[in-house]
């Protein structure tokens, strides 16, 4: 056990040491962030800086309205009547003195039309949130003017399926909280799986080639059995991961704990409370990391055995094709049941091992499969782990020491047999 | 004497329809340098891989240290490979830490041993740089100290002369020879018939596959003299004539007189009988080159005179 330590601490520290990872660690969250900020920044400027707006109000009757919900959107609105001026509120505009104006009008009561003057176009949020505030402050006082108007506009509302759940009303919150949770972390987490196992799969398989590639697996292999070699740079790659995704989850939570609350009160609409539900559980951290373990081993030992295989790059680059549909083809089906469209007999497919983890980690998490169907395919995965890695190790030991051309299947089928 | 470190018997290894290495046998004993020569491509390699079971023989078995070659005998042979390789982007000290923490040298041990190791072979100041950073002649001697790092019992080195300098050569051999001093076994391989001449005890040549000759250097070449002359005097050669040389070619100030039937000790008694002034008078011993030539041709010519060179059955 020594000799793996010793060839997982040379894998770790190896990379951990490159600037590729260096980058790929610190760069790309900075980036996310800086994203994020400028985005955030963005918004908030659109939102609050140019809220200097006037109102022109041709109708006499849902002027105060409207102002007053586009104040409620935090719009510095100025209300005028008749006898405001065009050709003033134009002026200004052109001046500067004024961001722009809206005008609502007759046309604006019977069909919810308005027009907004200004020197730029809206942003499609503002446009949005006019939109909204104006149509249904125009069909409110519409339908004002029919007697039965309540029931009418339920009707043009399209009428709502009202849930009632079997559950107290408490639980009732709970639950629903519960399960909008969980179809994001069933989400995320498929995602992380699907990332995770495709980068650090292939990191193995960079590992293996390069060792090849450069000779020096003759020296190591000849002080070390080659399942302990492969088993040491699986578990230095997986550490790697581990540090990497570490570092990141370090620089999400800071971020969630310190710049949310700073920059939340500042995006409307935006509510803290609701980001708590988007902090994993344990148990679904738990969850994750066996299907993670598991996951991360099965592609491994797969990858790896695509680096001893080849002899070159390119050749790696066309060899590892099949492993990656693999990972694709859960992937796709997943996004494809997204958003509840639940076929039952897709439950059944994602019990295939190496689909398990895009597919089977949502489920679970949503709560969309019993209890034991996610065990059941956590033992499956496990049970193909021990034939990957028995078959992995077989082509790896043989393959390690062959230069020259890709082996041909058959070829393939014997180096298992002989090895 | 009678242990030996390495044992091979009726070891054959194909890949696919070609046979690398065909029903060998070799012994040798502790305490010995051994060179196995052949040209390129006659197996050298591929025995020294099944030595130390990297490959495993259809046939045969292999005998590492007494006993089958397993990881713990293995870890204390020091093999170099023919195929140099490094981690080009680790450091050499770190590089070699490694190479002896995977042999079970403690972490400590190993580095400072590898320091010493550096000193001697005049890298102390490469310690710190990238392996890629280093000539190739540099990365071959970090690849030589990360062979013999963890003071293994024997040494298996695979072509380990090629590619260096005549002086770095030097300094090789005398590692090679104080190793051997204390009392280390010493398997290399080579093309170069000078060069295990130079260093040898023992000597097992190879070719297409098949043993041609091996055994004691000091005893084969003897039983190869030929009754080949180096003779250098003052005066006329005519004595040569009058004890009936045929033959002669000069060769500097001497004359070489091939094999004839004159035996030389005849020719010995020609010249004190003459009264010439001999200055040098040498029965000349083969050289590895012309008794490699010798037997591999004849080997190749499907005859056989010795059962040590025996070719096993023909055709197939």
């Amino acid at each position: 056990m020594r000799q793996v330590w010793v060839v997982l601490r040379r894998e770790y520290l190896e990379r951990v040491k490159t600037k590729g990872f260096i980058f790929g660690t610190i760069a790309i969250p900075l980036l996310m962030i800086g994203l994020m900020a400028v985005n955030i920044l963005i918004a908030v400027q659109v939102a609050s800086s140019d809220r200097e707006l006037a109102l022109v109000d041709f109708t006499g009757r849902i002027g105060e309205e409207v102002a007053g919900r586009l104040g409620e959107l935090g719009y510095d609105i100025e209300l005028m009547g008749r006898e405001a001026s065009l050709d003033e509120l134009d002026r200004q505009v052109i001046e500067d003195e004024l961001e722009g104006y809206l005008v609502l009008d007759d046309l604006t009561l019977s069909e919810g039309v308005f027009s907004y003057r200004a020197k730029n176009s809206p942003g499609g949020t503002r446009v949005a949130l006019f939109e909204s505030a104006v149509n249904e402050i125009a069909l409110d006082s519409y339908l004002a003017t029919i007697s039965t108007g309540e029931a009418l506009r339920s009707l043009i509302e399209g009428g709502r399926l009202e849930f009632e759940s079997v559950l107290q009303v408490e639980d009732q919150a709970e639950a629903e909280a519960a399960r909008r949770s969980g179809i994001a972390f069933g989400f995320g987490g498929a995602m992380f799986l699907y990332i995770t196992m495709l980068l650090y799969g292939a990191f193995v398989l960079r590992s293996v080639l390069d060792e090849k590639r450069n000779r020096v697996v003759e020296v190591v292999i000849s002080s070390i059995t080659p399942w302990r070699l492969l088993l040491g740079k699986v578990l230095g790659v997986g550490s790697m991961g581990l540090t990497q995704m570490g570092i990141w989850a370090a620089c999400a939570g800071l971020l969630l704990l310190v710049a949310a609350p700073m920059i939340a009160p500042q995006i409307p609409g935006a509510d803290l409370a609701r980001l708590a539900e988007f902090v994993p559980g344990p148990g679904v951290l738990l969850l994750l990391t066996a299907f993670f373990l598991l996951g991360y081993f099965l592609y491994a030992s797969l990858f790896a055995a695509v680096g001893a295989m080849c002899a070159t790059e390119e050749e790696a680059g066309q060899a590892q094709f099949p492993i990656i549909m693999l990972l694709i083809v859960p992937f796709v089906l997943q996004s494809a049941t997204l958003g509840g469209g639940s076929m039952k007999w897709m439950d059944w497919v994602a019990l295939f091992p190496f689909f398990s983890p895009v597919m089977m980690f949502p489920r679970a998490v949503e709560g969309a499969v019993p209890w034991w169907m996610t065990g059941l395919s956590l033992v499956f995965m496990a049970a193909a782990l021990v034939g990957t890695s028995w078959v992995a190790g077989r082509i790896y030991r043989v393959g390690i020491l062959m230069q020259g051309k890709r082996p041909t299947l058959r070829e393939l089928v014997r180096w298992v047999r002989e090895a | 004497m009678n242990e030996m470190a390495v044992r091979l018997s009726g070891v054959t290894k194909s890949f696919g329809t070609h046979t690398a290495v065909s029903d060998f046998d070799l012994e040798i004993p502790k305490g010995t340098i051994l060179g196995l020569l052949g040209p390129n491509g006659s197996g050298k390699t591929t025995t020294i891989r099944m030595i130390m079971a990297i490959l495993l023989p259809d046939a045969g078995s292999v005998e590492l240290l007494g006993g089958s070659p397993d990881m713990s005998r293995r870890s204390r042979v020091g093999y170099l490979p023919e195929e140099r390789g490094v981690y080009p982007k680790m450091k050499v000290i770190e590089q070699l830490v490694f190479l002896g923490e995977l042999r079970g040298l403690a972490r400590g041990d190993a580095r400072q041993r590898a320091a010493e190791w550096l000193d001697r072979l005049g890298l102390r100041d490469w310690a710190a740089k990238k392996v890629q950073d280093l000539s190739k002649g540099m990365q071959q001697k970090v690849q030589f100290i990360g062979t013999i790092l963890h003071d293994p019992d024997l040494l298996i080195l695979d072509e380990p002369f090629s590619g260096l300098d005549p002086i770095n050569q030097d300094v090789l051999e005398s590692i090679v020879r104080e190793e051997s001093a204390r009392g280390k076994t010493i398997l290399f391989s080579t093309h170069l018939m000078e060069q295990a001449e130079r260093l040898c005890e023992r000597v097992c040549m190879i070719s297409r596959s098949r043993k041609v000759i091996d055994g004691d250097l000091k005893e084969l070449k003897r039983r190869e003299r030929t009754g080949a002359v180096a003779v250098e005097f003052e005066g006329d050669p005519d004595w040569l004539d009058r004890a009936g040389v045929v033959e002669r070619e000069r060769a500097g100030d001497a004359w070489h007189i091939p094999p004839n039937r004159v035996r030389p000790d005849e020719l010995l008694a020609a010249a004190v009988r003459d009264g010439v002034m001999l200055r040098r008078f040498e029965v000349l011993e083969p050289r590895l080159h012309e008794i490699f030539v010798r037997h591999a041709g004849e080997d190749a010519a499907g005859e056989s005179t010795e059962p040590a060179m025996r070719p096993k059955g023909g055709g197939r």
